[in-house]
This record gives structure tokens, sequence and C-alpha cells, in this order.
């Protein structure tokens, strides 16, 4: 078993080496598919304390090292961020990750690659993607040269994953992340699809339909340098969305229904999440520095709300009964994300490089210590600062992250809301978790379980997050739509909230979802209860959502939501 | 240039700005007429995405010939307060700084204001940060301005007057 090797940073031993005196006998208390609530009271205290010094973490019952310190080692005193420290969830081992975070190799990027991986790390990611700006000079020269330096970050940071992959200008819309799994081609694969796909290298970003063509060709092409096994996986996620109107219903449907394998989904909430800090300890600005309005370019039925975010998360997701109701309506598995957009950080102390020549070299020079000075306007927080995607992943691998994003095992949250969630819908004892089908018979009884680990520590920002509220989200099964340009779908709502008052420990819910007769999907939204307000679609849809960020006031600490994707259940005949 | 412009008429210009910050540059040069409404007009897909504008002023102007069937068609709007963005109408200038809803009201052709996002509507008293940089709008038969809560129990318009550009704008 490939321990994760903790590059360098200190550990917490505060828990005098519990673990290697605490008997190992009960083999009830270590296998985590039997629940709390199937142990004796001493079983389950055992447990608790198993599960504090991270014995029972997936990495030390994978090895079978119950007795072997170095196993308990790479989880004890784990930086808080990792969810995989709470245990293996239904079977899956929760790797946390961000997509989404640009280096000195981005126009209005300054940082290293192993600047981010470091803080990254330390944040608490299992995974995350270096994405600079598709551009003349990254096509030219940054694609090649941050490859050494993502390369040389896997090495000396090895439990973090680093991918490589860019944002990509889609032509005729907004930007996206395109990301490959490594391999001897990334660079060749990355740089080919740049300079024939990306819009601002080939001056396809106006909103024709010449230039949506192109991004469904890009697409294939990813497809494509898959199946010709030139690389062995790439994935597709849109960023930040809403945020100028750009992406336009039919053009997300047209990506998706292209590669389905690879265009997989969306960023439900966008980075910048300080950007909206009241000036002048903070930029002042929209919060995802989504502060934009309709232009000539954007898909002209969209409403001016969703040009701000909701909650910290983008309107397309934010909204229920929206635009991505709408495609999970349609049985259209599209999955949501969150990340940092990291260019420069907020209250950074750092400067760009003197001297930088970005279009003449690709890259600014290192970033240098700034004098004393800290970045008040910056919007960006490090990457697993305060966004994090959480992915039920089969092991700790490049290939288990990609294949968990594709099936949508995954959650989100913000400020380390909640340190772990399992749900599960079950037909009997047949049950499938996040982003799958449960399939079963017309009148089968359909139930929902969700386990919510409650934050156990403060997050980066020293508090511990308290839950409010975790809301039960349920829609039909409606089908394909005539117009694929249609973002609302009439019979998706909130069905059920479940009020949390316990601030530790676990907490636990079953709802019966009734006897199955026409398909649906469930979907979870969590709270801390701050800032809420009746949905955009209504009190009747959404009676105590999130509400619309306050340009210039939104502190995103206190207002915290975390989201899953949906999972499906259909009858079978 | 040439006398297009004839008073009482509203004119639609396809002068093929791509953004309305162009449109608004085209704008500026216009002489200061008393009662001068000028908006802009967003024309979606196709091929060419792109700013249509109209004038409609009670005196004659010199303006070019850039007429079209986009034109045509935000010049009706226009009249029939449809549709437009209006970035010069009566009183425009005298929204600087923190203004009152009653002041705006009062002082400009703006007709209403209104909140979105949730809160409660304004009232006469409550305060709206310009930021110099106002934009109200034609909605049914009104010249409306959108607005959304701001920090300190104020409100803003929606439209601010630096967003964020594409990539940050480094």
């Amino acid at each position: 078993m490939g321990l994760h090797h903790h590059g360098g940073h200190a550990h917490d031993h505060a828990h005098d080496h519990d673990h290697l005196t605490a008997p190992v006998d009960s083999s009830h208390v270590f296998d985590t598919s039997i629940p709390d609530s199937e142990l004796s009271p001493g079983e389950v205290s055992r447990r608790g304390l198993l599960r504090g010094v991270g014995l029972l973490g997936a990495g030390a019952v994978a090895a079978g090292a119950l007795a072997a310190p170095d196993a308990a080692d790479a989880h004890d005193g784990g930086p808080f961020g990792r969810s995989w420290h709470q245990g293996r969830r239904s079977g899956y081992q929760w790797l946390a990750g961000d997509h989404h975070i640009h280096t000195q190799y981005s126009s209005d990027g300054m940082y290293r690659v192993i600047d981010h991986v470091r803080h990254a790390n330390a944040y608490g990611l299992d995974w995350m993607v270096i994405t600079d700006h598709g551009s003349l000079a990254h096509a030219k020269l940054g694609v090649d040269l941050v490859n050494p330096q993502i390369v040389a970050a896997r090495s000396d940071v090895p439990d973090t994953l680093v991918f490589q992959g860019l944002e990509w200008n889609i032509p005729a819309a907004e930007h996206g992340t395109v990301f490959v799994h490594p391999s001897r081609n990334e660079v060749a694969v990355l740089k080919e699809f740049e300079n024939t796909f990306d819009g601002a290298v080939t001056n396809t970003t106006a909103s024709t339909p010449a230039n949506e063509a192109l991004a469904i060709a890009g697409v294939n092409f990813l497809a494509g340098a898959v199946t010709s096994r030139r690389i062995p996986d790439a994935l597709f996620l849109a960023n930040h969305p809403a945020r100028k109107g750009l992406d336009s219903p039919h053009e997300i449907r047209g990506w998706r229904d292209a590669q389905p394998r690879i265009a997989i989904g969306f960023e439900g909430a966008p980075g910048h999440q300080a950007a909206g800090i009241p000036a002048p300890f903070g930029p002042g600005s929209g919060r995802g520095f989504y502060d934009g309005s309709p232009s000539a370019q954007s898909f002209a039925p969209y409403p001016l709300e969703s040009y701000r975010t909701w909650g910290g998360f983008d309107w397309m997701t934010a909204t229920v009964g929206g635009l991505w109701d709408s495609l999970l309506a349609e049985g259209k598995p599209w999955w949501i994300t969150a990340n940092s957009d990291s260019h420069t950080v907020y209250n950074d102390t750092s400067d760009r490089g003197p001297g930088s020549d970005f279009n003449t070299n690709g890259r600014y020079n290192d970033p240098v210590y700034g004098g004393g000075k800290t970045a008040t306007t910056s919007g960006d927080f490090w990457p697993g600062f305060y966004s994090r995607t959480h992915v039920g992943a089969t092991g700790f691998s490049y290939a288990a992250v990609m294949d968990g994003l594709r099936a949508g095992r995954v959650w989100v949250d913000h400020g380390g809301l909640v340190d772990g969630l399992d749900v599960k819908v079950r037909a009997g004892s047949h049950w499938v978790t996040l982003g799958d089908t449960l399939v079963a018979r017309r009148g089968s009884r359909i139930q929902l379980s969700v386990t919510v680990d409650l934050a156990s520590q403060p997050n980066w920002a020293q508090f511990i997050p308290k839950l409010a509220r975790v809301d039960l989200i349920r829609g039909a099964v409606t089908g394909a739509v005539a117009d694929r340009d249609v973002f609302t779908t009439a019979r998706t709502r909130v069905e059920k909230s479940f009020e949390v008052t316990a601030t530790s420990g676990q907490v636990t819910f079953t709802y019966d979802l009734g006897t199955l007769d026409q398909g649906f999907y469930v979907r979870l939204r969590g709270t801390d209860g701050n800032r809420t307000a009746p949905g955009h679609l209504g009190a009747v849809i959404d009676p105590v959502g999130p509400a619309m960020d306050v340009v210039g006031d939104a502190d995103p600490w206190k207002d915290l939501w975390f989201y899953t994707n949906p999972i499906w259940v259909v009858a079978s005949r | 240039m040439s006398p297009a412009g004839r008073a009482g008429d509203i004119i639609g210009l396809d002068l093929g700005h791509a953004t309305a910050r162009e449109a608004e540059h085209w704008l500026a040069e216009l002489p200061p007429v008393v009662g001068l409404t000028a908006c802009t007009h967003l024309v979606h897909g196709g091929d060419r995405p792109r700013v249509i504008i109209t004038v409609d002023s009670p005196e004659p102007l010199t303006l070019p010939q850039a007429g079209s069937p986009a034109a045509d068609e935000a010049a009706i709007a226009h009249e029939r307060r449809r549709s437009g963005r209006a970035v010069r109408y009566p009183g425009h200038e005298e929204l600087t700084g923190t203004v009152s809803v009653a002041y705006l009201l009062g002082r400009t052709a703006i007709e209403e204001v209104r909140v979105l996002g949730g809160g409660p509507q304004p009232t006469a008293l409550t305060l709206l940060e310009t930021r110099a940089f106002v934009r109200p709008q034609w909605l049914d038969g009104h010249l409306v301005l959108i607005t959304t809560r701001a920090a300190g129990g104020r409100i803003a318009p929606f439209e601010v007057p630096n967003p964020t550009p594409c990539c940050g704008g480094h």
C-alpha cells in the first residue's frame, strides 16, 4: 500500500500514540460497513477512539496494517480538509481536490507550481489540477514549460496528486477545465488541443454558431485522444458557467451530449470566494468576481439574477428547479464541483517576480516577498483553504480520481462545513451512492439514508462550522426536452428539510422516499443557516435557499453550504 | 456624418460596436442636447453579436448613416419603451455619489427603482450608491433602474461600472 508520505510537515502526536495500546480484537469495530448504530456502546466508543487517531482511515484498513504505527502516522493529526480521515464511506476513499488553479504561466497568475502544491497539501487536498489560461503565450511556451514543475511536484509532494490541465477558452463560451491523466503525451495532447481549439488562440471567442461547433470539435478531439490511447484519460468541466451569461443551455447540452465521458459537469461554485469581502479589508467586489451583466455575447433569456452567486454558488446550481436540475430531470449525468480558481491569494504577502516579461517568456518570474504589504484586493484563496471537491475514489491514484469524478461520486463544501458525508439510496438491501442510479422494481419501497460527520475541528478561519440544516431536493425524471435552451424544470423542489441541533459527532437521517413509480432523483444541500432567502423560482420550490450575494458585502466564512451530486432511482420492468 | 437625425424621430444606429462600452464611448461624443435620450441595445445570436444605439433627440442631430433591420427594430423598441438601456437621459449628469431614491426620481427621467435578489423594496429615503454609473432601462413602458442591495443597507445599480474582466484583467 502506498502510504502517504508527508513531505515535511509536522505531525501532531498529541494523541499519545493511543493506537499502539488499543486492543485490536474487535473486528466489528474496524468493519466500517457496519454502522455505529449496530455496535455495542463499548464498541462505538472504541471506534470513536480509533477514528480519532486515524486508525479507521481507509488506508490503514486497506493495508491491513492495524497495528503498524506508520500506517497510523499516515493519517493521525492529518490536516483538516482530507475527508478520508473519517473512514471509508460506502466503500470509497473520499479524496478532496481542486480542478482549477493558476500559476505564473497564466497572464494573471503569479505563483510557482510548487507554491500551490505545498499549500494545497497543507490545506488538505489529495488531488489538484494546474490549469493555466489558454493563450498565445501559453500555447507556444507555457504548456511545455510548466510540465517539469508539475512532474517535480509529483515526487516532491507524493501525497497530493498533481494533474496537468489548462483553462480552455471554450469557443463561443466561457472557460473550462481540461485535464488529462499523466502520461508521456500529456503535454503533446494538451498543446495540440490548445492550438486547435482554444478560443483565444484561434480567435473564436465570439458567440457564433461556427464557434459553438468548434467547441464540440474540441470535446470530440479529447475523446479521440483517449480512444486512440494517446492519453489514458481526459476530462472537461465548464468553469464559472453563469458568470457572464455566455454558456447557453444548448451549448452545455451540446458538450455533454457529444462526449458524456469527457464533458462531465460544471463548477457548482466558482473560485475567487474572497472577492466579496468588503473594502478596505477585501476586494469589495462580487463573490466569485461575479459582477457582470448581459452583453451581446450572452444568452439573452438569462435573467439578471444569473450574473451573481447565491450563497457562493453559481446560479445554475443554486437555483432549485433551475438549469442544473433541468439536466438532471432529463436523466443526464452532469456533475458539480467547487474549486479555488487561485491566481493571487487574498492577504498574501508576495509580489510578482520583478523584471517579468510574460509575453516573451510565457511566464512571470518567480514571486518575491512584497515587503510588508498584503494583497487586500486579491479575491482568491489557496487551493483547499476554502473550497473542496470530495471525490469517492477506489484508491489513491490519478485514474481513481478521474473515475470518481466521471461517476459523479462527488460532493462539495465551503469552509469545511462538514467533515464527511455518506449518502445512500436503498431498495431493500440494495443501495447506491452519489452519482449512481438505483434500479428497482416498480412498487419497491425506496429509502434515503444520510450520515453527516459534523465539523470536528476549526477550519482555516479558525472556527468550527455549525451545520444548521440539510435539505433534500427531489425532482421527477421527465425525459428529454424539446427545447434545448430550456433552463428550468417544473417538478423539482425541496421535499424535506432536516434541522440539525447536534454540534459534534455524527448525525444520521433516514427518509422514506415512498413507493417507486416514476423515476426521480434526489440531491442534498446543507447550510450553516446564516444567510437564506426564498429561491429564485419561488418559495414553493425552495422556501429557505441561498440568498443572492451582495456585491461588496459578502463574507464567505459567514455563509457556508455543501451540495451533493444526485442519485437517480428508476424502475426496472 | 450626414444630417440623418430629425427631431422627434428615434434613430437606430448599427455601428458594429462589439460591447456596450464601445457604444458608450461613441455616445459620449454626442452634443449636450437638453432632453436627449440615447440607449444601447444588445443584438444576440447570429454570426455578429453586437450593440445597437438608439437616439431620441428633441433637436436635429448630425448622425452617421448606419441603418439596418436590427437598428430599425431597436428604434421601434425604444419608441414603444419596451427595451433599451439608457446611457444619456434627462438628469443623468446629476447621478454621482450617493443619492436618495426620492432625489433620483425627482431629478431625472428615471420613473421607477426596483431591487433584485430579495429584501425590502426601496422607499423614497433609501440611499443609492450611484458609482457615477446609472443605466436604467425601458421596461413595460417605464424607465426603470434595476438595483441590488449594497453594503450598509443601501442599494446600488445592478450594473457595475468596471466589471471584472475575463482573466482578472492583469
